[in-house]
């Protein structure tokens, strides 16, 4: 009987007798043992063995009356859920029982009923589930937790019968706007509307006029926090604001919420803002400094969390030229103890936060990071720095000074990184070799990975006018050609085409022909060989007939020509962006992909167009406090007059401006009790100290 | 938003399961354990979102178990079900002490119950415990009985349809009392020689409401955001230099605060709910000098021993002092045979953390105390190792004394009906946040 057998594979038939043999026995002691038996039913089905427990449902039915016990209940509606797939011919008979169920005066088992009613994909359950939402929903008395429950319900239907559609989303809309419903079904009725339209394909966006919309808005405060966090969401993009000053007005009537202790709502407002944005013609300083400040409280919640605000913050500074958000870099400096993936996401801030004024911060970190014991964290700060020094042309030597630096460690996995990032930087900065090659040069013996092999021996190719040993370094890659990496080999073979063309020595003769022999007789990669053939071919004929088109000059053009100069793209596509920013705190800003490119089914979403609207949205300009015109005077009517302090001795709410004489200060005394002193963190703990009887004598 | 919640256990294998939208397949967590190792085969920790086969599985750790949901769509609101998962794993606990696999087998029924309960159709509806327990009782009900005594009926309270949906009705205290805490946490930053490179206040206001019936409070802060509106007073404070109000960055409240009405007047009004709840919590991010300064010098003279000499100061009010102050110094991992040579407090060797850990009970302010301390590496070492830059890591707490200097200047408690005199209860404390660190060379 004890509770761990439940949690463990049972056979229909060993459940069964156990069912009926609580029959014969004691009441009291067979309800329990029955109930036990039902706990196993659940269990197992949760254990992915449902077509053995399928055979019990004729069980289900008997016992779903015996045990008027909502457990059981509770129990019985769960197995009708998870047997939906089967579409046994069982429950036909069960629909009956859920009627019963549902037309019982019992809350919670017709929230219950109402829902199987909705998750069984049977014609006569949808009838049944119909006919209930539009009763329950045009009923008045009916509670709040049932007319969700419908509204949700109203939901599926629409999704599994698309004739009877159209109807019940006529419906939702007279609920969203009849003033006398309650706030959290209004909120719920858009919510579900909203729900509806992003997943068919054919529905037109919700549009919701400025009074709908401002409607909605005043609901807010009467919400509880995830009806409100919908609410946000279910407005963003379904509100087009007509002209600026609406946009104005509406940003006004958001800000508040991004004061809630509730993530998703902050979140979810913070997009609504965003959103916004996109139609007024100015932004106030204020805005942006609470908008930052909100949103860099949120990095101190858990990783997770943190994770998804640190990539919704790359997003907006990606995204624009001019970032709409103020935030200092020491808030991504990256802690010992953050999680590998928030490392990561920190990195990439700081890397795009870069700018000349607060270089030299950030390379200071970075150097700090390119030594931390995690290798990878190591490369990438490393690369970071290379790119840096792509990214800001007046920055490089600072750049370059670091990574040589670095180089002094001599650790291993540090050497071929930045090997590897020198190539970058040489291809942006060609001048810039003179306080690098040497050292570099050093390092040849200790490049080990394919990409830093194939870096080393471009640099060592580039330069190789410079290099007075060049062929010695270069041959100690070519006497191993065979055993390389197939980058390695490709690099240097065309390494070696580019030093005969350039100088077409003996020595150099030689060993191309060696590297050409080896590659078109020996290797197994067919590309190679075409290279390999491709070149020699090209030789060859420069060499052979005086007069044919190609001459060893047009030669050297083709295989050592000037390379184009590389750049960074930091930027995402503006319409990308776009999408992205309306979709803040999603799963797609997250992996900053476009929900359409990774589902079809999806429907992409674009800012709607209106008269408002900015096509320029690096323009708009921010606006400091000082210059604030028309928009304060929203909020200046509300701090007008306040109302005198009473004398009465019950405590008034109106004389909040007066200090309370009666707080309670604590004062530091001599000898601290203990009690006190282990606050911790923890609030259990400190539930416990304030609960004790005298907790601060 | 979620189409199921699942409780699998360390491997990623299921414990627990509830479905809301039959959009994912079963298949789909049978694949869960083998991309969980996947991801773990790529670095150590695993990111909180993976996807697979256009599923994508969202999940947060909790002890032994993984709390996941899973989607088909890519717009899924990934904010709301992280802050959910966090809030269900927290109402759980209020529920069953500590969320672990074991926990969760033993009460599975009452978790399908707060399961149908939080979620209807996979979106989040009511979180408040103390409301969730109202009808979710640790026992089960019997509806036979109910019925007749239709007194009794369990039914979702009547409150859950009215605007306040955290409060229950009918509360009665003999003794109408209020607790505030102010718990402020520092988090610093500090490179290797001694300069801030980053240091934020983190503050809190916890409140522990013992009031009956539906009390409507208003809470006055010294923060400047708050008191503008009276201009002169606040002038005249700065003139004076006393009572200087301080400037909060950032306030995020409890949802029981109206927002609008803090928005618009400044002010903090709301009507708790029962028992204790966080109620704001703000954030700071002034320069601030470190509380406790620690300066450690490391020699390692490798394959023979390390040298540690280390300083640390209150740089806080003399009159003031900070307790159960700990300094935990990093050491090589192979390190042996610790010596100590120290005034004040205690000093341990800890193998386990590889570290050595100073414990001072009460350090006062202005005083400098410092340790010496010397251990043996074994002269035989493998092929070098690069050396983890761990920080040296510094926990301590003051209390009566907040940082940010902020003040709770009143707090009004006002029940329309009854009209009691109550007692608010104020405390403050300054302590160390997770990240108090100070990097080393």
């Amino acid at each position: 009987m004890s509770d761990q057998r439940i949690f463990s594979k049972y056979k229909a038939h060993e459940i069964r007798s156990e069912l009926q043999q609580g029959n014969s026995k004691k009441h009291r002691a067979s309800a329990i043992k029955r109930k036990n038996a039902l706990k196993k039913i659940v269990v197992n089905l949760s254990m992915g063995f449902s077509s053995e427990m399928a055979l019990l449902f004729p069980e289900i039915l008997q016992y779903w009356h015996i045990d008027d016990d909502m457990e059981v209940k509770r129990i019985c509606h769960h197995f009708l859920v998870a047997m939906a797939p089967t579409k046994s011919a069982n429950f036909q008979e069960a629909l009956r029982l859920v009627t019963e169920d549902f037309n019982s005066g019992n809350e919670p088992l017709r929230v219950l009923a109402l829902r199987t009613l909705s998750s069984v994909p049977i014609s006569t359950y949808f009838d049944e589930c119909r006919k209930s939402v539009y009763m329950v929903l045009n009923k008045g008395s009916e509670s709040e937790q049932l007319k969700k429950t419908a509204l949700y319900a109203a939901r599926k239907l629409t999704q599994m019968e698309d004739k009877q559609s159209g109807a019940i989303i006529n419906f939702l809309h007279q609920i969203m706007e009849n003033q006398k419903e309650k706030p959290g079904i209004r909120a719920n009725a858009l919510y579900v509307l909203y729900e509806i339209q992003e997943t068919t394909k054919t529905l037109q966006t919700l549009t919701l006029d400025f009074d709908t919309c401002m409607d909605m808005l005043e609901l807010l405060p009467a919400l509880n926090e995830w009806d409100n966090s919908r609410l946000l969401d279910s407005l963003t993009g379904n509100y087009i604001p007509q002209n600026h000053s609406d946009a104005h007005y509406m940003i006004e009537k958001t800000i508040p919420q991004l004061q809630h202790a509730n993530t998703s709502v902050v979140l979810n407002a913070f997009k609504f803002v965003i959103y916004l944005t996109n139609y007024v013609d100015f932004l106030m300083e204020s805005l942006v400094k609470q908008l930052s400040a909100s949103i860099i409280s949120l990095l101190n919640k858990p990783p997770e969390l943190e994770f998804l605000v640190l990539r919704n913050i790359i997003l907006l500074l990606i995204g624009r030229e001019k970032p709409i958000l103020s935030v200092d870099v020491s808030y991504f400096f990256v802690e010992f103890n953050d999680p590998i993936y928030i490392k990561d996401t920190k990195l990439e801030i700081l890397y795009l936060l870069a700018k000349e004024d607060n270089l030299s911060q950030i390379l200071q970190e970075l150097k700090e990071y390119a030594t931390d014991i995690d290798i990878q964290m190591s490369r990438k700060a490393i690369r970071a720095v290379g790119n840096l020094a792509v990214k800001l042309e007046r920055c490089v030597d600072e750049c370059m000074n670091l990574l040589l630096e670095l180089l002094d460690f001599e650790v291993e996995y540090i050497v071929q990184e930045i090997v590897s990032v020198f190539k970058n930087v040489l291809r942006r900065y060609p001048e810039k070799y003179e306080i690098c090659l040497f050292k570099l040069i050093h390092f040849t013996d200790s490049v080990q990975e394919p990409e830093s092999r194939g870096s080393m021996i471009w640099i060592i190719t580039q330069y190789s006018d410079h290099l007075r040993n060049y062929l010695e370094l270069f041959q100690s890659f070519t006497d191993n050609f065979l055993n390389e990496a197939l980058e390695v080999q490709f690099s240097i073979l065309s390494s070696v085409i580019k030093l005969f063309t350039r100088n077409p020595t003996p020595a150099t003769e030689k060993l191309c022909i060696d590297i050409l022999k080896c590659s078109t007789e020996k290797s197994d990669c067919p590309d190679l060989r075409d290279r390999a053939f491709m070149y020699w071919r090209l030789l060859s004929s420069a060499q052979q007939s005086q007069g044919s088109l190609i001459d060893m000059n047009a030669v050297r053009e083709i295989v050592d020509g000037a390379l184009p100069v590389i750049a960074l793209n930091s930027h995402l596509d503006p319409q990308i962006v776009e999408e992205l920013e309306l979709n803040i705190g999603t799963i797609a800003s997250i992996y900053l992909k476009p929900v359409g490119q990774v589902f079809r089914l999806n429907k992409p979403r674009r800012l709607p167009r209106s008269p408002a609207f900015n096509s320029n949205r690096d323009g708009i300009e921010v606006i400091s406090e000082n210059s604030r015109s028309h928009s304060s005077s929203l909020t200046e009517k509300s701090s007008g007059s306040r109302p005198r302090r009473k004398s009465s001795p019950v405590k008034k709410m109106e004389d909040y401006d007066r200090p309370a004489e009666t707080i309670n200060q604590l004062k530091l005394k001599k000898k601290t009790s203990s009690a006190a002193m282990n606050l911790t963190r923890k609030p259990s703990i400190l539930a416990r100290k304030l609960s004790m009887r005298k907790p601060f004598a | 938003m979620a189409s199921c919640i699942y409780f699998c256990d360390n491997k990623g294998k299921t414990i627990l399961s509830r479905r809301y939208r039959d959009d994912i397949p079963t298949s789909a967590i049978e694949k869960f354990p083998s991309l969980l190792l996947e991801a773990e085969h790529e670095s150590s920790v695993v990111p909180p979102c993976l996807t697979h086969n256009g599923v994508q599985y969202m999940f947060i750790q909790h002890n032994d178990v993984y709390v996941l949901t899973m989607s088909r769509s890519l717009s899924i609101n990934v904010a709301e079900v992280f802050s959910f998962l966090y809030k269900l794993v927290d109402v759980l606990a209020e529920y069953v002490k500590t969320v672990e696999e074991e926990s969760i087998r033993d009460n599975f029924v009452i978790i399908y119950e707060l399961l149908d309960e939080m979620l209807d159709y996979g979106i989040p509806q009511i979180t408040e415990t103390k409301m969730l327990k109202q009808y979710i009782t640790q026992k089960s009900f019997k509806l036979i009985k109910s019925v007749k005594k239709s007194k009794n009926v369990v039914r979702p309270p009547s409150q859950l349809t009215q605007s306040v949906s955290w409060r229950p009705e009918g509360i009665v205290y003999k003794k109408n009392e209020a607790f505030l805490d102010v718990v402020e946490s520092i988090n610093m930053l500090i490179s290797a020689n001694g300069q801030v490179l980053r240091s934020e206040i983190l503050g809190k206001v916890k409140v522990k409401s013992h009031l009956s019936g539906m009390p409507d409070l208003k809470l006055g802060l010294n923060d400047k955001g708050i008191f503008t509106s009276d201009d002169s007073s606040n002038k005249s404070d700065r003139s004076t230099g006393k009572n200087s109000n301080i400037e909060l960055e950032d306030l995020k409240f409890h949802q029981c605060v109206r927002l609008s009405k803090f928005e618009n007047e400044k002010i903090i009004t709301f009507i708790p709910p029962d028992g204790d709840f966080e109620l704001m919590n703000y954030r700071l991010s002034t320069p601030i000098k470190p509380l406790i300064w620690c300066d450690a010098k490391i020699q390692v003279h490798s394959q023979s021993r390390i040298e540690i000499h280390c300083r640390a100061k209150a740089q806080i009010k003399k009159k003031s002092s900070a307790n159960n102050v700990e300094i935990l110094i990093p050491v090589p991992e192979d390190a042996d045979s610790p010596k100590f040579r120290y005034s004040h407090g205690s000093l341990k060797y800890v193998p386990e953390k590889s570290a050595i850990l100073w414990k001072i009970k009460t350090f006062n302010g202005g005083k400098e105390y410092s340790f010496a301390a010397h251990l043996g590496l074994p002269s035989m070492t493998d092929v070098e190792v690069p050396k983890a830059k761990r920080p040296i890591q510094v926990k301590f707490q003051i209390p009566y004394f907040t940082t940010s200097g902020i003040q709770v200047r009143y707090l009004k408690v006002q029940e329309p009906k009854l009209q009691y005199q109550s007692y608010p209860w104020v405390r403050y404390i300054t302590e160390s946040g997770d990240d108090y660190t100070i990097r080393t060379a």
